[in-house]
């Protein structure tokens, strides 16, 4: 289980900011700071997925950097099994598996040498490494290329890579930052898949997404940020109920105006 | 630390750009350019100086055995049109048309003029645009074996022999008596731009694949997926510095080899005495020492070259930060290249000018150890604290996610 508590987080403006400041200014900069996450706050058990929903620019990445221990919040715990990882950020990196849209592979290494090496980072054995790799291979039907070197990869192959990456350290949650973004239906249906083996694992993961039929089709529980702050959190079935419509799209734009209204 | 090491080195090496900079370039491309450009130059000079141009004279009959020698030296060749010349002016005219090379005009005759007590000011009208020109040097040295001939003649008329002659001439005559041996006297010539080349190739060897390793990580978004391994950010800095060190030495060794064996087979084609004696008077433990004082400076860059790459957020910022990085370093090796800039105890705390004034020392044989020992453990400081600057640059979240 991970449980993340008043997380917030404020970044220095840079003067390069400060002198293309727009006429428009986000109620969380103020003279020198932008104060990207002021509260968050969600969890998410054993076999849950959960959706973290928010408009761009609401936070959901720093939080997710957070949890991956990429970026330290000035305030706020995340504890994963009782651990609070923002004090021992090496148990994080070793517990928590990350993947996001974004993430590349090293283009002159092949697949193989490129998920070995994270394993080793991760301070897994030589004959551990080779009977995970050997399950990642099966599980995401990889054979055909691991061979090959990640830069001469098709995108649905890069992103097969990618997950394998992640999650070769067998972490005890797995965190998704927009993982489907700018994939084609079949790359985006090997991710979609690639949860549900997960959540049938128990293995607790947590993806942000601006698609609300993933949401539906995988997610037990969802939290939305909104401005820095949480705005909900709770099942998807509350969520319907709070956002009054059973249309999910609906749904999330009643609780954003709703809690911009308050 | 290692597994990061291993890893770098397996990308680099499979970087077809990487190997063209630290192999390529140094073993075949540069001596090639080299070659090409000593050989385009030597052509164009043999073209110069075996071309033979056209000239008219206005009054050779003044100086006629000076007139003579002009008609028959090889490279002159005596217009032949209808034109004729009888002033400086027409010469003139005539060189811009291209209708002679070269126009000598004598005012007076020499004879008479010497007799006279009086200078005779000859005038020789040629472009003098062309870098690599011949042309006046040859009349001049014509003219000048014509007039001492006249002075010796009419010294001679006034009954002063030729030795006297010579103590009238030159009444002092200065002569050097050289202390420093052959190898001080080539060390001082030469040993100032052997740093000059030396260590700009260590900053190159380094910048690359910095580049790569430092800005290459953000842009490919694998940067983050690396922070988030339970490696510490030292362990991951050491792996990376590791591999710089590795390839800046490599880049120096393997260009430094590449020059000895190049230039091992010029001089078995052409007689290059200074380049024989130079290399003879190196010794296998200069070479050594000049190899160890570049390794803290190899680690210096290799810091500064990291640093500057993981605040870059591209591949072509961390180029646009790096040509800055390239200029301030040549500036310190100039700074040992000037007159009267030498090593003592200031100068040996100075970064990388130390380096080059110890290079050139080593090189003339007149290395202080002492001093060497200083600039070695100056130079080690400075590298040291840079890569720690280096591994606190590792750990700000905004350099790191700018």
């Amino acid at each position: 289980m991970i449980e993340v508590s008043g997380l917030k987080k404020k970044f220095k403006l840079t003067k390069d900011h400060k002198k293309n400041k727009l006429d428009k200014i986000d109620p969380r900069e103020d003279k020198d700071y932008f104060h990207s996450v002021t509260d968050v706050s969600f969890y998410c058990a054993q076999g849950e997925v959960l959706g973290l929903l928010g408009p761009n620019g609401a936070g959901k990445t720093t939080t997710l950097r957070m949890i991956s221990t990429a970026l330290k919040p000035d305030a706020g715990s995340i504890h994963i099994g009782g651990e609070n990882i923002i004090k021992n950020p090496l148990f994080g990196r070793k517990s928590i598996g990350f993947l996001s849209g974004s993430t590349g592979l090293y283009g002159r290494l092949t697949v193989k040498e490129n998920i070995e090496y994270f394993a080793k980072l991760h301070g897994m054995s030589k004959a551990a490494i080779s009977s995970r790799c050997d399950e990642l291979f099966d599980l995401l039907d990889m054979h055909s290329f691991i061979d090959k070197r990640a830069e001469n990869l098709s995108t649905g192959m890069k992103q097969k890579a990618n997950i394998a990456r992640a999650v070769v350290h067998h972490p005890a949650v797995v965190v998704l930052d927009e993982p489907t973004t700018g994939l084609d239906i079949m790359t985006t249906q090997t991710v979609i898949n690639f949860i549900k083996g997960l959540k049938a694992q128990g293995t607790p993961v947590i993806f942000s997404t601006h698609h609300l039929d993933e949401v539906a089709l995988l997610c037990d529980r969802v939290a939305v940020i909104n401005e820095g702050k949480s705005c909900f959190d709770g099942s998807l079935e509350e969520f319907k109920k709070v956002g009054k419509s059973d249309e999910l799209n609906q749904a999330f734009m009643n609780i954003l105006t709703e809690k911009s209204d308050v | 630390m290692f597994e990061v090491f291993k890893k770098e080195i397996t990308e680099l090496l499979r970087d077809k750009k990487t190997l063209i900079f630290i192999v390529a370039l140094p073993v075949a491309i540069f001596p090639l350019l080299f070659a090409v450009m000593a050989f385009i130059s030597s052509q164009a000079a043999l073209e110069a100086e075996q071309k033979v141009h056209t000239y008219a004279i206005i009054n050779g009959q003044y100086a006629q055995s000076f007139t003579d020698k002009v008609f028959y030296h090889k490279s002159f060749e005596l217009y032949k049109g209808e034109q004729t010349f009888t002033s400086v002016e027409e010469l003139s005219e005539a060189v811009k048309a291209g209708i002679i090379d070269m126009g000598i005009y004598l005012p007076s005759d020499a004879k008479q003029t010497l007799d006279d007590a009086k200078q005779s000011q000859w005038q020789v009208v040629y472009n003098d645009a062309k870098t690599i020109n011949f042309l006046f040097d040859r009349v001049k040295e014509l003219a000048e074996e014509f007039g001492n001939n006249l002075r010796a003649q009419k010294l001679l008329s006034y009954g002063i022999d030729e030795q006297q002659q010579q103590a009238i001439i030159a009444p002092i005559k200065v002569v050097k008596v050289d202390t420093a041996d052959k190898r001080e006297n080539l060390g001082e010539k030469i040993g100032g731009f052997i740093p000059y080349l030396l260590i700009p190739l260590v900053l190159m060897g380094a910048t690359y694949p910095a580049i790569d390793l430092g800005a290459g990580e953000k842009e490919r978004g694998t940067l983050e997926t690396l922070l988030l391994t339970p490696i510490t950010r030292t362990q991951l800095v050491l792996g990376k510095f590791i591999t710089l060190l590795a390839a800046s030495i490599a880049t120096t060794t393997i260009t430094v080899l590449s020059m000895g064996i190049w230039i091992s087979i010029a001089i078995t084609f052409v007689d290059l005495a200074v380049v024989k004696t130079a290399f003879s008077s190196l010794r296998v433990l200069d070479l050594a020492l000049i190899f160890i004082i570049l390794l803290p400076v190899a680690a210096i860059f290799s810091s500064l070259a990291l640093a500057i790459s993981i605040y870059a957020r591209t591949f072509k910022e961390a180029q646009n930060y790096m040509t800055p990085l390239s200029m301030g370093v040549i500036f310190p090796i100039i700074v040992a290249l000037l007159p009267n800039i030498e090593l003592n105890a200031k100068t040996a705390f100075i970064p990388v000018t130390n380096v080059a004034l110890a290079i050139k020392e080593i090189i003339k044989g007149t290395i202080d150890y002492t001093l060497l020992g200083l600039i070695f453990l100056a130079t080690v400081v400075v590298a040291g604290a840079l890569l720690a600057f280096c591994v606190k640059w590792f750990n700000k979240e905004a350099v790191l996610f700018r």
